[in-house]
Parts: structure tokens; sequence; C-alpha cells
């Protein structure tokens, strides 16, 4: 029996063993399966799996060949990602799953199952025969294999970390670090459905000491029965239970990730079949059962209802008739939960449940209660969706049935609805005044509009609709499909005006009514622009793009998750969006990095480059990125999405036309100081072809977006631009000042303030904090509950929001009512208190807001009480 | 009175005090079960025969058996196992009992073996 490298530390450790694929492995530990699943899950495990087998592949036809013998697209991986995949037979079904990492140029390493190796070695040995350049080397005995699993995962690793960085925080990435002198490849990577998974491979000569490093550093080694019970409440396929020679691909719900049908993969072992199953796939997940036969049988998850533990081979029932068996069952421990939301945190108390996966009818669906014949008698089990989430790092979340079925609300009754009424209004009344009097408001992306904004906003027309369209016809005139709008144009075409000499450019389109829509508006109208002179085929996307990664700042709705996804081609080699990301300084991931940024541009030459972003810390080098482009005769468009900064618009921080974008989207309510709207802006001049550009927006604001482009708040971000226009130059001057001020003084308090202390941190509005990993919500609700709002935000390096490190927050608001420098320092004394030391500063703070109630920066004066007097006695008539 | 712990060859053990007897299991057949997460208990009143099935013990790994020591009638199960069936496992010889019999026929006990006999049995069977 085989024996690997780390097997002496399993018998020191108290492992009891067992032969698993012809290798004498650790079941578990001193502390069994169950203890093991639980530290797994809320701490770090570390397993050792180099019984797996490791296949190098090399040679100029390696990519040939893996296309050929693999389902998934190799030629998608760019050095330092890696991808699930299957060896398929002819028939489309499985002979083994396995996953392809790729960590240096031209050398693929493939890992399969222990069990499967010789089998998969001979059929690969096979398949390259007729390949010319393909060197197959098993490398299982040269390179040990270590999995490092859980929350406490990441820290583990940083600690023992020498040199190099870990890989980004995105599933499946890659790259190389030295545990002390040792080189390990490291994978985001694991079989347990843990956010934080990492895979090490070591020369096996050193693999010793990194376990022994690991394991001093706080890992908890976990042996193969707890290996088993993680996959299985993943809901992963495990070969010889989920998957085998007989059964289709496409059965399991991994497929759709695992195969691929791009062109660059030609014809592959299996092609026809595996597509006839896709097809039939994708209509049973809509529940359309025609040609069935091509995949009969799915893999489903169940929980078991009542006491029972299912087990492989047990029968499963549906009104008394057979429709599958159980591939993998078992029972699984879970923590305990206390608290809702992002405060949930586990107890020190678990519960067991009995879950299985099934192989069963395909028509079997979500929430279906099944029967399952476990030793003579038949439980009913439901089917879930999933029995475990990872999506809010850094902790795997058990979903139970129970907590499923619980979910149902009932409507309140008739007779209560004026008292309901009435509850909301008191509250709504509480809530502003929490707000408005009590609170300190930090969140860089709100405002609160002057009471004149405010009131203009509820004023008749608003509940009227103003449809309006140019009619060439009619030598550009506005013609409205409604009477009664005379005063809305009027303020419509005034708000153009004065926007438009606020941004410095000559078109405005006020209608989108918020910064999402306004860049959906400028994508579709590229994708319109782009395709204007062929009518009779498929309109074509944005070829490519350069945006802001979310992870790294990036606006939501720049993203092909956000509004750019249906105006956005897939890359045919990546299977992905052609999204490419701004690549930003190492030392400083809130700058950009210019010379790289050049590279791409000429690497990829995009169509749209897309500046702005929700964590801004600095000027967007527009002006350098367009000589750039002007020089190397790139055809590309440069837009700015000013959200956050649109208030900022001027000469202390940076002109967007003078600068050289061509178009800019913006939000008008977070450094500006208008109702929530979005709007777009451009400078072409008629007849210029970007003027066609330019009507292409403004048609796919009206009749593309809107019909009814909320007439009220267009009223009320008028008076909001007359604001802005006539006190701009104070108030932009005043809040990078006090950014600047708030920055400093919190760095000299003890907080780690993230930019670049030469300039203060930042140039704009915003301050960012960094509280170390995952603190960051504990923090922002600590703060919420000192009557500080903030948000808490994922740094560069996070998994997600829910593993933030940091806090985001913006002066904007608070300058407006007033606050200076000095007070932005006294305010981070106080919250350092809080933050550092754990002082309650909620009175403190209630109090310093008495000093802060008074808007700044709009005609609130005593010559403008009346008109106030006159609106509301308006609105009261 | 007397109190005398005797093996089976299922690895079963009964702890004898009179004419009643408590029914566990070894911990050696712990051992090899690990973690438990589940036991099915039987009926109070029941007779069960000498090495028929009474209950069945869920493992994480697997489910298995166990069998009636002698003949007997079921008067008492412990609760505490529907919460805490890990119980069989941590405390073998006390908390971790399944139920009590009142011993029908004596002379089957003689039938078993005591711990040293039962040592050499498993250590035979390999």
């Amino acid at each position: 029996m085989l024996k690997t490298n780390l097997y002496e530390r399993h018998i020191s450790l108290g492992a009891k063993l067992i032969e698993f694929g012809g290798w004498l492995m650790p079941l578990h530990y001193t502390n069994g399966i169950i203890s093991e699943h639980l530290n797994t899950r809320k701490s770090s495990g570390i397993f050792d799996v180099s019984h797996m087998g490791r296949f190098m592949v090399k040679g100029k036809d390696s990519v040939i060949f893996l296309q050929k013998v693999l389902t998934n697209n190799a030629e998608a991986l760019q050095v330092g990602e890696s991808q699930y995949t299957l060896v398929q037979n002819e028939k489309g079904c499985v002979k083994d799953d396995a996953y392809l990492y790729y960590f240096k140029q031209n050398e693929y390493l493939l890992v399969v199952n222990a069990s499967n190796r010789l089998k998969d070695w001979q059929y690969f040995k096979e398949q390259s025969k007729d390949l010319s350049d393909v060197i197959l080397y098993d490398a299982t005995d040269d390179i040990d294999m270590v999995s490092l699993q859980g929350p406490k995962s990441k820290e583990i690793l940083l600690s023992v970390l020498k040199k190099g960085t870990l890989p980004e925080p995105l599933r499946n990435k890659l790259s190389i670090i030295y545990i002390g002198e040792v080189e390990v490849l490291v994978g985001r990577t694991g079989y347990t459905g843990e956010p934080l998974c990492f895979e090490l491979f070591v020369d096996k000569k050193c693999s010793l000491k990194v376990w022994d490093t690991l394991i001093s550093a706080g890992a908890l080694p976990v042996g193969l029965g707890a290996r088993d019970t993680l996959r299985l409440e993943a809901n992963m396929p495990l070969y010889g239970h989920e998957l085998s020679e007989s059964i289709p691909v496409f059965a399991s719900h991994l497929a759709k990730f695992a195969v691929s049908f791009s062109e660059l993969k030609g014809d592959f072992i299996g092609r026809k079949s595996l597509l006839k199953q896709f097809d039939t796939f994708k209509k049973i997940e809509k529940k359309d059962y025609s040609g069935l036969k091509n995949l009969p049988q799915k893999q489903v998850p169940f929980e078991l209802l009542d006491k029972g533990v299912a087990r492989q081979g047990d029968s499963i029932y549906i009104n008394g008739n057979i429709i599958g068996h159980v591939t993998s069952g078992t029972a699984v421990p879970y923590w305990e939960t206390e608290g809702q939301g992002i405060s949930s945190i586990f107890k020190s108390s678990y519960l067991l449940r009995s879950i299985c996966i099934g192989l069963v009818s395909s028509k079997i669906w979500e929430r279906d209660i099944v029967e399952i014949e476990v030793r003579g008698s038949r439980i009913k089990a439901i089917a879930m969706p999933y029995f475990l989430r990872n999506e809010a790092p850094p902790y795997a979340r058990a979903i139970t049935a129970k907590s499923l079925l619980e979910k149902e609300t009932t409507a309140e009754s008739l007779e209560n609805i004026p008292l309901n009424l009435e509850i909301l209004i008191k509250e709504a009344i509480s809530n502003n005044h929490w707000r408005q009097n009590e609170c300190i408001n930090l969140i860089p992306s709100e405002m609160t509009q002057s009471k004149i904004v405010k009131l203009l906003s509820v004023f008749d027309p608003s509940g009227r609709y103003a449809e309006h369209k140019k009619i060439k016809a009619f030598y550009d005139s506005e013609v409205f499909y409604y009477q009664g709008t005379e005063f809305i144009f009027k303020v419509e075409t005034l708000l153009k005006k004065e926007m438009a000499n606020y941004l410095g450019c000559r078109n405005i389109e006020p209608r989108v009514i918020s910064g999402q829509m306004a860049n959906a508006v400028v994508f579709g109208a590229l994708v319109d622009y782009l395709n204007m002179d062929d009518k009779k085929t498929e309109p074509r996307r944005i070829k490519r793009v350069i945006n802001h990664h979310i992870i790294k700042g990036g606006h939501l709705s720049a993203q092909p998750m956000g509004a750019l996804k249906d105006y956005v081609s897939m890359d045919p080699v990546t299977e992905k969006p052609a999204v490419t990301e701004f690549p930003v300084m190492q030392h400083d991931p809130y700058a950009l990095d210019l010379e790289k940024t050049k590279e791409i541009i000429l690497q990829y030459l995009p169509e749209l480059i897309i500046f702005g972003r929700s964590v801004i810390l600095y000027k967007e080098p527009i002006k350098e990125i367009k000589e750039f482009i002007r020089e190397q005769n790139i055809n590309c468009l440069l837009m700015y999405d000013m959200a956050h900064v649109l208030g900022l618009s001027g000469r202390f921080f940076q002109e967007p036309f003078k600068d050289g974008a061509d178009i800019v989207t913006g939000s008008t309510h977070k450094t500006f100081f208008g109702p929530q709207r979005g709007v777009i802006a451009s400078d072409y001049i008629e007849p210029e072809p970007g003027y066609k550009f330019w009507e292409a927006i403004e048609n796919r604001a009206f009749p593309g977006s809107v019909s009814n482009h909320h007439l009220g708040t267009l009223i009320g971000l008028l008076a909001a631009v007359y604001e802005m226009r006539y006190f701009k130059d104070s108030y932009q001057k005043q809040i990078i000042n006090n950014a600047k001020a708030f920055a400093q003084a919190l760095s000299e308090n003890g907080l780690k303030v993230a930019g670049n202390p030469k300039l203060h941190f930042t140039q704009t509005h915003q301050v960012i904090i960094e509280v170390g990993f995952k603190n960051g919500p504990e923090i922002a609700v600590r703060l919420e509950e000192n009557n500080i709002i903030t948000n808490f935000q994922a740094t560069a390096e996070e998994e997600g929001f829910t593993a933030s490190g940091a806090i985001r927050m913006g002066v904007a608001e608070m300058t407006r009512f007033g606050m200076k420098e000095d007070d932005f320092k006294e305010l981070a004394g106080l919250m350092s208190d809080l933050i550092l030391n754990y002082v309650n500063i909620k009175e403190k703070i209630i109090a310093f807001r008495q000093r802060f109630l008074d808007m700044q920066y709009c005609f609130e004066d005593k010559s403008f009480e009346i008109f106030l007097n006159d609106l509301i006695d308006e609105i009261k008539k | 009175m007397d109190e005398e712990i005797k093996y089976t060859q299922t690895y079963e053990i009964i702890k004898v005090s009179g004419n009643k007897g408590r029914v566990g299991i070894s911990k050696e057949a712990s051992d090899k079960l690990g973690d438990i997460c589940l036991i099915d208990l039987p009926e109070i009143g029941r007779i069960f025969k000498k090495d028929e099935e009474v209950a069945t013990i869920e493992s994480i790994k697997a489910a298995s058996d166990v069998y009636n020591p002698v003949d007997g009638k079921v008067t008492a199960i412990n609760e505490k196992l529907k919460t805490k069936p890990e119980l069989i496992s941590n405390d073998p010889l006390g908390n971790g009992w399944i139920y009590e019999i009142e011993i029908l026929d004596k002379a089957q006990l003689d039938l078993l073996m005591n711990y040293s006999a039962f040592l050499k049995f498993i250590n035979q069977a390999g």
C-alpha cells in the first residue's frame, strides 16, 4: 500500500488510518470527524491530499491535447488561473473529474482522483500518441499537495508567508509564494465549499516542513472522513458516487462550469453527446421535459426531515414510485448561529442533520418532498437548492431545511391599515430626526438636500408626464406628447443650460433617473452607434472595455454584472466578458498604474475606457490617457463616471472635459446637491460623428429607458444646480481641505488610513481607513450604534464585502452642515477612541451634531425664509 | 450488590446488577464506528431474544446494529441519547448505556466473555 511523505506525521498526530485509492490515509485524527468538520468551518483545516494524481503536461501540442481529452476550455486559462474540468468518455459520461492548474508558462498541472490515476494515465498516454509534441509526466511522487481550508486559512498563510503574494481573492486564481525558503504553488481552490480556500503544491522534500509550519501557525489536521462530509455539505460530487462512466456529465450541476463548447476546442471526445445533454439540461432547468432521454436523471441534494441517515444505494421514492437512489449520504454537523444577517455569528454548539445527494429523475424540483428507504422504513426528505452558501466570506454557512420552510409571511388584515399608516408616519419622523439631528453622516455617496430643493421636488409636476422628443422636421424642436407641460419644459431647458455651464460642456441629458441608468444608456447608445450603418445583421457588442474592477473600487454600474452586462462582447478565448481591469500600483491599489495601463491599451485596443470609481481617492489620469491614445492613433471612447465626484468638478479637483473626457456620467446626489437622479454630458458639436453618438444617447434615454422621467425631482435638481454654481468654489475647496484634515487626524490618532500620505491621503471627499481583514462590518455596526454612519468596504485583497477590512467615509454631507478642518479633527479623535479603545461616544456625537444643524452653501438665510413658507403653505392647501 | 461487565462477540457490553443489566457498546466498538450521530432506541416492555437486533447506531461513516446479549425485557431506555448520542462512545460504561433489561435467563450470561477474554477474542479476530 502507498504512503504519502506525511505518513509519519499522521501517525504522530494520532490518525486512524484507512485504505483509499491504494493509499494508506488518515480517516480522522484524535478528535474525530465531527470536530474536524466543524474546525474547518470555523477555523482552518489542513488536509494531506498528496494521494491525488498529479500529471504535468508540456510541449507545444499541450493545449490541443487538453482540449481533446477534457471538457473545459484549457485555452481560456491565463497563467495564474485554474479550472474545474472533467475527463469524459465518448458517451458523454465521466471517466474522472479533475482540476487543471496553469502556474507557469507552457506547463499545465492536472490533478486527478487517486483511484483513477492509473486508468487516467493509460488513457492520456493513448490519446496523446498521435500528437507530435505532448510530454506527459506523472509528478505524483515528486510534488506533494496540501489543502488549507476555512475562515482562518488566509491569516495562517499570511503569517508564514515570506515572499510573494497570495492569489487575488477570486476562486481559481493562482500565485507562487515562499514559506520559509520553500517555493509553494498556491491555488484558491478546494473541496469543502469554503470561501477562503487554498491548495498548496510543494516539492516532496519540503512538504513536511510546510505541513509543520502551517500546523504551528494554527491549522488543524483533517482526515478523509471530514473531507467527505465537507464536500457533501458543499454539494460537490465524488467519483464513484455522483460521477461514473455511466452517469452523464450534465447530471452534475457543476457541468455547466466544467464543459465548454467554445470554437477553440473544435471537435473533442464526446462532444456530440455532451451537446445533446446540454440542450436537454437547459430545458430541464425551465421545466421543459422534452428530450429527457438524453438526461433522464440528475443529482439533487436532499435533507432528511425525519430521524434516520440515508446511505449510498438507498432507494428514493415519490408517490410510491422509485425515482432514483442515494449516491452519497451521512449526517453532517453545522454550527448553531445567533443574531441576524451580517451580525449573525457561530455559537460554540452544533447540531447534526442528515443529508444526501441522490441521482434521481430529472423532473425533481427544488423543495419537492420525496421518501428515502432507510433500513426498511421510508423517511421524508426535501429537495434542497443547496446545503451551504459561501457568498458571505470568511464563513461558509449551512442552509437547513428548517430555515427554508420557515420563510412564509402573511399579509396584514385591512382594519390594521390606518394604524399601520400612523406607525409609518411616526417612524419616518423619528428616522428623519435621528439622521438629520443626531447622526454624523459619513457615507460618501449620500447628501442631504437643502429645504428648498426638497420642497420643490414634491411640487406639481411631480405626478405628471412630459415625454418629449426632438423632431428634425421642426428644426430640432422638442415636441411634447402631453399638454400642460410648458413649465416643466422651461425647467428642463434651464437645467440643461445650467448643468452644461457647470461641467464646461455643450450637451446634457438630464432625463436618466439614476447614475446606473446613465451608464446603461451610454453603453446601449454606443452599441447603437457602432451598428448605425448596418441595419440587417445582429448588432455587435462593444469589443473590449477597460474599467476599474469592482474589487478594486470600480462602480457596480461599470461592471459586466451591472449595467455593462448586455453591451460588452464575450471574449471567445476566456469565455468571459471582454473586460480588462485597470492595473493598479502594487503599494497603493487606489492609484492607477499609468505605464501598465498604456501597455494593456496597446495589447487590447479597447473601444471604451471607463474612468471613475466608487472608492476614489485621486484624480483620474484622463489627460495622460487621452494624449496617449492620440499619439497611438487609437480610436477609443473615454468615459468618466463621475458619480461620486460630480460635485467636485472644477479647478480644485478636475475638469473632465478640459482633461479630455468624451462622455461624463454622474449621480446628482453624492457630492452634488441634487435629489437622487443621474445625468449624462458630452461636448460633441453637430455635425461631427460624435454628435451622432450623442443623439443615440438621447434616444436611449427616451424612449429607450424612461417614459416618465420623474419631473418633481427635475425641479429640485435645477434648484440644486443653482446652489452648486453659486457656492461651488467655497464648497469644493472646503470639502477637499476637510477630507485631508480628517485623514491626517485619523492617521495621527493611530488608525491606518489608506492612500498616499504625501497627498494627505486623498484628493477627493473620500477617506478610507483599513481596520483589518473581516473587521469592517463589526466596526461599521459599532460606529452606527454610536450614531456615526459609514459603510464597510472590501479592499482589493478581500474575498467579498462580508470580509471587508476597510471603512469608507466621505466628508461632503457634513461639510455642507458647516464642519471645518478642526471639527473633523475633533471627530477623528472621538472615532479613534471608539474604534481602538471601545469608548462609548454616542452622547458626545449627539452633542457634537448640535453644532452642525444649519445647512451651508445654499439659500436658507432670512431673505429666503419667506419663500420656504410660501412653498410649505402651497403644499398644505 | 455485585456488578460485572460482560462482552459479546459483536462488541456489545452488559453491565449486570442483580437480575437487571444495562446494555451498551464497548470502547472497541465505538472506536470502529467513529463519531456517532444518531441512535434508534427500542420500545420499553418489548422482549428480545439473545442476538436479536435491538437498536441501530448511525455514525458519520456507517450504520450498525446493536444485538441483544441475553434474553430479556426492556425496562428502561437512556433518554439522554436522543439529544446526545455521542455519550455512547464518550462514556460507554457510564452515561453511555443504551437500554436496561430484566434478564430472563441468567445462565446465558455464562456464554459471554469477561474483558480479558474479549481482548483475546478481538486480537484473534484480527
